[in-house]
């Protein structure tokens, strides 16, 4: 699958998978192409005790209860509502999941302003309808329809940003589990097969755009995901996903361990940082997640790459940091000049590794400002 | 030690552990060298004379085998894990409601560290433990000794190699903890050091790390309950001991070699079995009558003294000089869990598995006679115990509990369905939108979550997942999340109590005297008292006493919602917000320090003025406390004669003011009350010459503020009649005054204005200088500085207050607008900092001054510039009679001058006014009003005549 861009999660790991289920004795619910227990497996890792002949990497780093809360809402009767801040790796958790259980992460809706309710039911080939009339052929499903009809796991992206009453067609389709389809006159309800789920997401600061309605929020079990604050947990992730994007580009580049650490600490820092301002202008805009972090080393090691000696460099992570962090004009430039001068400089003259890290960042805040 | 040997009960499992370990390790040596090692110290643990019966804290399957045995054995003697100073409370505990704590207070230290005070050591007790088993035992039953053999709290502290409270004294869940209380319940111990029986945990955090990660638990006591508790619950006797021994050598072996926490666990062993051996020597009690309860980590002792049969001498070194108060304090489930770093609920938890266990089991615990509190009635003592059953062989258990996966108990689903209807009305009644529906996707995806984690049924931990999951949509600030819901519905947090006849006298003597309140101050809710002093004077002694609580206990222990009592001053109607159940500890810890409340508070009072750091001012305030609130003369006496000496010890005058307001209070009142008692009389004199001796420093001092020297000439002119009186001499201060010379311009203004008073320098003069000022663009700026001088000025001369009033008049009259507007502010900002109390002051004068209404103001003219103009002679006036009399006869007036010193002479009248011509016409044209008034003059010098 190398013509892919980004592969989804069941053809990357589909070798995995492969594995998995035939080596799965336990019991399966409704439809579901692997157990409860290695679906869990395949999402937070084996370890020896699972008594595996092959390893099978961890792929989502957090606290295992939510992964097992998460794999146990798809089993029940309600939908599985991911919430958290935005970067915290709820959309690849909703992609693990749906990959796992049933082979297809692929039948998406994006929530946003512009969703309508044709996206989550069905709308209609116009040209057909004229050449043929309204018939189940004519028909377009979407894809919460198409997990319906196949009993497999449906996603909607960013719940709470499509507007009330777009949500609140799902309160039928969780509830009824069939849409019914009033303009044909026979064949006109489809029903969900057994296996049929919703795995949402929506973001936490996003509350009180479109809050749900207390009659949807009933039928959604919430899975609230933090941030990841653990220093060993991020570090993970971090490695995780860059080497996943180093081999999507083709790069052949080495992380040293000492740049990651002073990607952590320096987002560390600037949650500090935020954490204690006491008014906006005195936070960064970002929401410093480990999504961003990723994001910031990505552009440092393509930087290092097409315009640098291939080699990833302090200076330019710190240039990439300020890059990607610097969104409003004063008050992000001075928070970050803040933060190099503040405590930078002082741990730069006793590390000598975080010297190439100030001197890049105060070029690029030069360079901004 | 007893060398490992391959026969015994034992044999076959050492071998296939040693053939496990080889498999999997490659080489014998190091697994091989743990697993014999844990098999033979089971091997030796069972194997000696004296029983030892493994415990767990807060483990109801160790209660529940304890009672057991108990039955089974009836043992004569009881050894117990408990530091051996502690034993005299244990009677107490009937009186009481568990969960209560046998606390050892001490705040007198000797041998200790001064700074490490005041010591305290808690070891709290609850219904489900196997410790309480005992207890009750050996309590109830005749003939039956208990003897706690631990070292003493004194020693605690003696091995502690630090201070307690510091960080990285106890990893978590060690014997010892330093508590870190988090709510209000959470916080009940204190900060006291923890002691606990039955400790065990793994030793460092890796080992239980990796414990929790392939246990798939999030938490040890959640570890503990589904690998240990409930597979150990319905065990024998045998197993239970055998099983127990194993994990606590397990710990013991797995742990990090050289910690100083090693070296007290192997001390406190040698130092038990030492006391169990004299104890032996001394009762002469038959060891197979005996059983020795300790923690499992302690029955897996290598020490040299383990055994009866060992003769390794220990040394247990003498207690310190530190006074032991002891006594019981109230505890709680969530400050045993806070202290002891358990997860949140599990002692709940631990308490309802132990109430179903013995309902299931039907066995009837022991509990102590009279005891408050819990669902069953004492029973052990009364049925008919059977015969002691004759101990059999150890024979090997291990193989098979090590071998078995634990026996799952099927699924409860009645118990399971109960919890799911329950929570989701507790959420009901607690502002979330749960339903039925919510009901029954709990109970689905408890069971699927338990399936998951390879449990046959689901634990109350996941139970409270399952909710989190189903129930919780939002998180909304001041809401009990639903965790919290879960905990509470395992029972919740219960709050143990001290029984009346268990508090130390003087906490009896508080409840006694409080007692013609009517309230039931063992409540933990708030109780509302009204005490009208005037219909009912039989009162007054409460709420003296109440006073006195008040400042002696935390704030929110005994509240006054009406009333006050200031020197000299009462309430006739009080109401007070009583929280005394609640706050039990503060009140038992009182107790610690006297037998009434009055003899503490008096201590209090006499510790506050002889600290370190005592100055003047505090000691004034504890003068003041004892006046208010014990106003015993004596102690007055005292603590004033120690204020005056501390004052005359004085170095600086950062108090002055303080001390000025306490001292002219406590004048106030004494003038009021009787005659001045001598220390007012010494602290005056003493502060009249201390400040006239500081006064030139403080002037030109820079660190002494404004106020600190305003208030030291308020002491100085406010007393100075009592002083003089006294016999001081005003010259003192004159020189004083004389020999000031300061720099900055409010001390400038200051003593200006300090001269004025003493006549040195008149009013016209000052004005003259304040007008310089103002004239001298240079200087300008500083005057608001002037101006803040002059009104601290204000507190010592307040007469001044109709020149400060025109200074800061012509102030804003004659400084230019580019001048005055950037100057207000500071003005403000100056006035706020240095003179908020004298503002009043400086308005009232200035509302006397200034016009009353708006048209006044276009006629007003400052009095001063008013004053300026020469006062115009009035021309004498005629007034009728008089005038002429005293005209005629002016010796008498002549004399009165002469003697008022008042030169001048007699002015000439102008010989009596003509009366206006048109008032003759009216009365002439209207002679009515006249004549009747001569009518009447007429009749009244009649009546008169009459």
């Amino acid at each position: 699958m190398s013509e892919m861009l980004r592969a989804p999660a069941e053809v990357k790991y589909a070798e995995e998978l492969d594995y998995l289920e035939s080596v799965d004795t336990d019991p399966k619910p409704f439809s579901w192409r692997l157990s409860p227990r290695m679906v869990r497996l395949f999402v937070l890792g084996s370890e020896r005790a699972d008594g595996l002949d092959r390893e099978i990497p961890q792929k989502w780093f957090g606290d295992r209860t939510f992964v097992e809360r998460s794999i146990v809402t798809l089993a029940s009767d309600r939908g599985l509502l991911l919430i958290g801040d935005p970067g915290t790796g709820k959309s690849w958790l909703a992609e693990l999941l749906a990959a796992a259980v049933c082979r297809n992460s692929t039948l998406v809706v994006q929530g946003t302003a512009g969703t309508t309710e044709d996206h989550i039911k069905y709308s209609w080939n116009v040209s057909m309808v004229i050449a043929r009339g309204q018939s189940r052929e004519s028909m377009i499903p979407s894809p919460i329809m198409t997990a319906m009809e196949q009993g497999t796991v449906g996603r909607f992206e960013e719940l709470t940003r499509s507007t009330s009453d777009v949500q609140d067609a799902l309160i039928s389709i969780l509830s009824e589990k069939y849409v019914s389809i009033p303009e044909l006159d026979h064949d006109n309800i489809v029903f969900a097969r057994p296996g049929f789920s919703i795995i949402a997401t929506a973001n936490s600061r996003d509350r009180g755009v479109n809050d749900l309605s207390s009659a949807l929020k009933r039928r959604f079990n919430f899975v609230r995901i933090p941030v990841v604050t653990n220093k060993r947990s991020e570090a993970e992730i971090v490695r995780f996903r860059t080497e996943e994007l180093l081999r999507r580009h083709q790069i052949a580049l080495d992380v040293p361990p000492t740049l990651l650490d002073i990607l952590l600490q320096s987002f560390a820092d600037l949650r500090a940082a935020a954490s204690a301002a006491t008014s906006d202008d005195e936070k960064l805009e970002s929401a410093l997640s480990t999504a961003e972090q990723i994001g910031v080393l990505e552009d440092a090691i393509l930087h290092s790459q097409f315009f640098g000696d291939r080699t990833l460099r302090a200076a330019t992570l710190a240039g990439s940091l300020v890059g990607s962090l610097a969104r409003r004009s004063p008050e992000d430039l001075a928070i970050l000049n803040k933060y190099l001068h503040g405590v930078v400089e002082p741990r730069a003259k006793q590390d000598s590794g975080w010297e190439g890290f100030l001197d890049g960042g105060r070029q690029a805040i030069a360079a901004l400002s | 030690m007893t060398a490992p040997t391959t026969a015994g009960p034992f044999g076959a499992l050492r071998e296939q552990l040693t053939a496990a370990a080889t498999a999997f390790a490659g080489s014998s040596q190091a697994v091989s060298d743990i697993l014999a090692g844990i098999v033979d110290d089971v091997d030796r643990a069972l194997g000696e004379e004296l029983e030892i019966f493994p415990v767990c804290h807060h483990s109801p399957a160790s209660a529940l085998a304890m009672l057991r045995r108990l039955r089974a054995k009836q043992p004569r003697v009881i050894y117990l894990e408990l530091c051996e100073d502690l034993q005299p409370l244990l009677g107490e505990l009937r009186n009481c409601r568990l969960p209560v704590a046998l606390q050892a207070f001490a705040s007198q230290l000797d041998g200790f560290p001064a700074d490490w005070g005041p010591l305290s050591v808690v070891a709290p007790i609850t219904e489900a433990s196997a410790e309480y088993q005992a207890i009750a035992y050996a309590l109830e039953t005749p003939g039956v000794e208990l003897v706690l053999v631990d070292r003493s709290t004194d020693h605690v502290f003696q091995w502690l190699p630090r201070p307690p409270g510091t960080a990285d004294d106890a990893p978590t869940g060690g014997d010892v903890e330093v508590a870190a209380p988090a709510g209000e319940e959470a916080a009940l111990h204190g900060d006291a050091v923890g002691v606990e029986l039955g400790d065990l945990r793994p030793r460092f955090a890796e080992l239980e790390a990796y414990l929790l990660h392939h246990g798939k638990v999030r938490h040890w006591s959640e570890w503990w309950d589904q690998y240990v508790e409930q597979p150990l619950a319905d065990a024998d006797h045998d197993t239970y001991r055998q099983v127990m021994v194993l994990i606590g050598s397990l710990f013991r072996r797995l742990r990090p070699a050289g910690a100083e926490r090693n070296d007290r666990d192997e001390d406190r062993e040698r130092y038990m079995w030492t006391r169990m051996r004299q104890h032996l020597a001394a009762s002469g009690a038959d060891p197979a009558d005996c059983l020795y309860v300790c923690g499992a980590f302690h029955a897996a002792s290598r020490v040299e003294q383990f055994g009866l049969r060992a003769d390794a001498p220990f040394e247990i070194g003498p207690r310190t000089g530190t006074r032991w108060h002891h006594g019981l304090i109230p505890s709680s489930h969530s400050a045993i869990e806070a202290q002891f770093g358990l997860a949140p609920g599990s002692v709940s938890i631990a308490a309802a598995t132990w109430s179903k266990a013995v309902a299931r089991t039907g066995l009837t615990p022991y509990r102590l006679e009279g005891q408050r509190g819990g669902r069953t009635r004492a029973g052990g003592r009364r049925r008919a115990t059977p015969a002691a059953a004759p101990a059999a062989a150890v024979e090997d258990r291990l193989s098979g509990y090590l071998a078995r996966p634990p026996a799952a108990r099927g699924l409860d689903e009645a118990e399971l369905r109960g919890w799911c209807v329950d929570i989701v009305r507790l959420a009901r009644r607690n502002g979330y939108l749960a339903s039925t529906a919510d009901a029954i996707a709990v109970f689905e995806t408890a069971i699927l979550l338990a399936g998951l984690r390879n449990r046959a049924r689901p634990t109350p931990y996941d139970f409270a997942d399952a909710a989190v999951t189903c129930i919780e949509k939002d998180v909304v600030p001041g809401r009990r999340d639903v965790r919290r819901l879960c905990e509470i519905l395992f029972g919740g947090d219960r709050v143990g109590q001290v029984g009346y006849e268990a508090l130390p006298p003087l906490a009896r003597d508080v409840h006694d005297r409080l007692a013609p309140l009517g309230l039931d101050l063992e409540k933990r809710t708030i109780q509302r008292a009204l005490v009208d002093l005037r219909a009912s004077p039989e009162l007054v002694p409460c709420s003296d006493l109440l006073w006195r609580l008040r400042h002696l206990l935390p704030r929110d222990a005994v509240r006054p919602i009406m009333g006050e009592r200031r020197l000299g001053q009462r309430s006739i109607q009080e109401s007070w917000d009583l929280a005394l159940g609640r706050s039990q500890r503060a009140l038992i810890e009182l107790g610690y320090e006297g037998v009434t409340v009055e003899q503490v508070l008096e201590q209090r009072l006499r510790r506050a003025v002889r600290g370190p750091d005592v100055t003047a001012s505090v000691a004034l305030e504890a003068v003041e406390d004892a006046v208010r609130l014990l106003d015993g003369p004596r102690l007055v006496e005292e603590l004033g004669a120690r204020a005056v000496e501390l004052l005359a010890a004085e170095r600086g005058v950062d108090d002055a003011p303080e001390v000025l307001r306490r001292i002219r209070r406590l004048l106030a009142h004494h003038r009021a009350t009787g005659p001045l008692p001598a220390w007012c009389g010494a602290f005056v004199t003493t502060g009249y010459a201390h400040y006239c001796t500081l006064l030139p420093t403080a002037f030109l001092d820079g660190e002494s503020g404004v106020r600190q020297v305003g208030a030291m000439l308020g002491f100085l002119f406010g007393m100075e009649s009592l002083a003089l009186s006294l016999g001081c001499d005003r010259s003192q201060l004159e020189l004083a005054v004389a020999q000031s010379h300061p720099e900055a311009p409010a001390k400038v203004a200051l003593l200006w204005a300090a001269r004025h008073q003493l006549g040195l320098l008149p009013l016209a003069e000052l004005r003259e200088r304040c007008a310089a000022l103002l004239a001298n663009p240079l200087v300008v700026p500083a005057f608001p500085q002037y101006l803040s001088g002059f009104v601290q000025a204000l507190e010592p001369v307040p007469a001044l207050a109709p020149f400060v009033v025109e200074a800061m008049s012509s102030a804003f009259a004659r400084l230019p607008d580019p001048v005055l507007l950037p100057w207000l502010p500071t003005l403000i900002t100056t006035l706020r900092e240095h003179g908020a109390e004298l503002v009043p002051l400086l308005v009232r004068e200035a509302g006397r001054t200034f016009p009353g209404s708006l048209p006044a103001l276009d006629a007003w003219v400052p009095p001063w510039s008013a004053a300026a103009a020469p006062l115009p002679v009035a021309p004498a006036v005629a007034s009728g009679p008089v005038t002429a009399l005293l005209a005629s006869h002016p010796e008498s007036v002549d004399a009165v001058a002469a003697l008022l010193g008042c030169a001048g002479g007699w002015r000439a009248t102008d010989g009596g006014a003509a009366v206006p011509a048109g008032l003759t016409a009216l009365l002439a044209a209207h002679p009515e009003t006249t004549a009747a008034l001569a009518a009447l003059l007429e009749t009244g010098s009649c009546r008169g005549e009459d």
